[in-house]
């Protein structure tokens, strides 16, 4: 539970005749982590691909063209036997390639006729109110033709220039043509450009502006007709074959993968290595299943796991089920070391424990309960879900501590007598009783407990928990020191730790005149001090303080809390003191809004403020005492079929 | 005889000034802190993505300041 898998070194030795049945049985048994040849001049060289790698691969990527085309989507569906998909393979895929491609080439070509039309009429909509045949803008001797766009009528000025002109205006787009003897260009030209004139492209056509936008209009709903009728047709293809593409992709991934296996794998003229590892309980099973495959002719052997072996063996959680969903955060920082202690089992407890602490509220546990659940149920995606299963730990956590704070939605449930009068709860009746008094700031521990009203006790209380945590790290980290490079060490590096710790508790009591004398305590930190520095060098006395600051960052349990409590009720106070009381059917309106959208900022708040400061203690404060990881994840050569079945 | 006026400060005018001050002046350098850190995290994700977790604990390093800031702003009021 507490250590990663106990893995093997398997070596697979056997002549080249076997080798693809031997590749075959590995892929199929889907538990042999590969480790890749590097070549090293020892005489043994990288295999070459099996010879059906060519093939397989360039039907593969023939099948992933048209998928994409296509828009398949993974989803479920039921298993297709592999012979019945091998069979069909070759002629189901030309069939689709033809059908496909016909449709492809149809496809593309409508598409570019169409944006050929839009930027036609783009081009012809300035003149779409110019009753001019487009033909008649080209091919004169004489005549100039300017075409643009103006800021206000011309028409005047070029009439104190010239009478023989022809001119047509749109007022509303500003669209100008004119029509003039060519000798008159140049003092044109000068008019209009004090009109911010700027010439418009004139298409090369035939025929008045107003119908060619109709006839273009026409071709462009004809085209998107045969496009729309082409789509059913492609996605009609795509129902038909999704299955098919499905799984032959997932056959042919299966046979690539194991058609390119060889140029991992070690090998001589005649005869090849595979090297790699197994977790140790498989090694028999792997054996088994080398030998039926190769009828005894390919030899299995276990090595022995070296020193330097042990920063490269790839690692395998070994948790139970139920905190299998908190490896997805080891993975977010690293995986463990194979001779570490898996730490995935402690944070099960402290994360949620700390999440719960921080948020405390049945509401909202309740409502990110409900949304984890149904997100979990709906989104089918494999990393969805186990972050879905550590936010539902959360909230049960948060449920348990919400009872024992008494809060809802910011509310508090029981009723509280103070100083300054009577706070009433939600449910009436419920009375606050008193338990006893805190030794601290003369404050009263109560049930529920208001976290509001005992701070000074709380701030205490969270620094110790973060005290006993940030200790349990360091025991934590003793055993991994002690196990790689034992017992002195271990007690230089992370005892002399509790030793400091020790000291300073001594010394406090003897200074509070609890124990005799502060003496004691002050030796017993001298000699924690020294060991610190044998142990950890300058680098020690560095981190000293971080004891203080360390146990202090875990106040943050109780101050975020209380900032989410204040947003809560400041919510409430806005809604019910302040919005409600103005009477009317819309204050009631109003409260209401504030009340969801506040409520509902905040439920968003309290998934990431307590679950990121949750993770920050267990990342920084915990896993900062003994944790290394690094560790290689654990990649059996195979594959997990979905769509097909042998 | 003209009266002097006083200006009284009411203790818990102070008070909610300083725990406001407390706050404030942690978050802004919180978030000074964090700007430089948390770019350069991304930075370093958009090239591997394996680091978000390295990332995301260096970014909230800094937030330890505010949580002080927070707890001294608790302590006063």
């Amino acid at each position: 539970m507490l250590k990663p898998k106990p893995m093997s070194r398997a070596v697979i030795v056997g002549h080249k005749d076997i080798m693809e049945a031997t590749v075959e049985a590995i892929h199929g048994s889907n538990l042999f982590h590969l480790e890749d040849y590097n070549e090293d001049g020892s005489g043994l060289k990288l295999g070459r691909p099996f010879k059906n790698a060519g093939e397989v691969s360039k039907k593969l990527i023939q099948l992933r063209s048209i998928s994409s085309f296509l828009g398949v989507k993974k989803e479920s569906m039921p298993k297709k036997k592999e012979t019945t998909v091998i069979n069909e393979l070759d002629s189901m895929l030309d069939q689709l390639d033809i059908e496909v491609s016909t449709k492809t080439e149809k496809k593309s070509e409508l598409d570019s006729r169409l944006k050929e039309l839009e930027t036609l009429k783009k081009d012809i909509s300035p003149f779409s109110a110019i009753p001019i045949d487009m033909e008649l803008y080209h091919n004169y001797e004489s005549i100039k033709v300017f075409a643009g766009t103006v800021k206000e009528n011309i028409g005047p000025a070029i009439s104190q220039v010239t009478s023989t002109y022809e001119m047509e205006y749109d007022q509303s787009t500003g669209t100008v043509v004119l029509f003039i003897k060519k000798e008159d260009e140049a003092k044109i030209s000068e008019i209009l450009s004090n009109f911010e004139f700027r010439e418009i492209r004139i298409p090369q056509i035939s025929g008045t502006p107003s119908t060619l936008i109709a006839d273009i209009t026409r071709e462009e709903e004809g085209i998107q007709k045969q496009i729309t009728s082409l789509e059913t047709d492609i996605s009609s293809i795509k129902d038909k074959y999704s299955e098919f593409i499905l799984a032959s992709e997932e056959l042919l991934t299966i046979e690539s993968e194991k058609a390119e296996a060889p140029v991992k794998i070690a090998t001589s003229e005649h005869t090849f290595i595979i090297d790699g590892w197994i977790p140790d309980d498989q090694f028999a099973t792997l054996e088994r299943t080398i030998e039926s495959a190769t009828s005894g002719r390919a030899f299995v052997s276990k090595q022995k796991i070296t020193n330097a072996d042990t920063d490269i063996i790839p690692i395998e959680y070994d948790n139970p089920k139920i905190t299998q969903p908190f490896q997805e955060i080891m993975d977010l920082y690293a995986r463990p070391k194979y001779k570490e202690i898996d730490p995935t089992s402690l944070i099960f407890i402290s994360f949620p424990l700390f999440y719960g602490m921080i948020l405390g509220d049945i509401g909202y546990a309740l409502i990110l309960l409900a949304l984890a659940l149904g997100i979990k149920k709906m989104v089918k995606s494999d990393a969805v879900k186990p972050l879905m299963n550590v936010l539902i730990y959360c909230q049960i956590s948060t449920l348990i501590f919400g009872v024992l704070y008494g809060e809802f939605l910011g509310f508090p449930l029981a009723s509280l007598h103070t100083d300054h009068g009577i706070i009433p709860g939600l449910i009436a009746g419920f009375e606050t009783i008193t338990l006893f008094n805190s030794p601290v700031g003369g404050e009263v521990i109560t049930y529920p407990i208001h976290r509001t009203h005992i701070v000074m006790t709380m701030i205490i209380a969270t620094a110790l928990i973060g005290s006993i945590h940030v200790n349990c790290g360091y025991i934590v980290g003793f055993i991994n020191e002690r196990r790689n490079h034992g017992f002195a060490a271990a007690m230089f590096e992370k005892g002399s730790w509790l030793v400091v710790e020790l000291g300073i508790i001594l010394g406090v009591l003897g200074y509070a005149n609890i124990a005799p004398t502060e003496i004691i305590g002050i030796i017993v930190f001298l000699i924690g001090f020294v060991m610190l520095i044998k142990g950890e060098g300058a680098q020690g006395i560095v981190e000293l303080p971080s004891l203080l600051s360390n146990a202090l960052s875990y106040t943050r349990l109780i101050a975020v809390g209380l900032s989410s409590i204040y947003i809560a009720s400041t919510v409430n106070l806005i809604a019910f003191e302040m919005i409600l009381p103005q009477g009317g059917i819309v204050a009631v309106i109003g409260a209401i809004i504030v009340f969801i959208f506040g409520h509902a900022l905040n439920t968003v708040l309290s998934i990431i403020a307590p679950g990121l400061h949750a993770l920050r203690l267990q990342y920084v404060e915990f896993f900062g005492k003994f944790y290394e990881g690094g560790g290689r994840k654990y990649n059996p050569f195979g594959y997990i079929r979905k769509y097909t079945e042998e | 005889m003209a009266v002097e006026a006083v200006a009284y400060m009411d203790p818990a005018g102070l008070k909610a000034i300083g725990a406001g001050l407390a706050v404030g002046l942690t978050g802004l350098a919180s978030g000074i802190a964090e700007r430089d850190i948390g770019s350069a995290a991304i930075g370093a994700m958009a090239e591997n993505e394996s680091l978000f977790g390295k990332g995301l604990i260096l970014t909230v390093i800094p937030e330890t300041i505010v949580i002080f800031g927070l707890v001294v702003a608790l302590l006063i009021s």
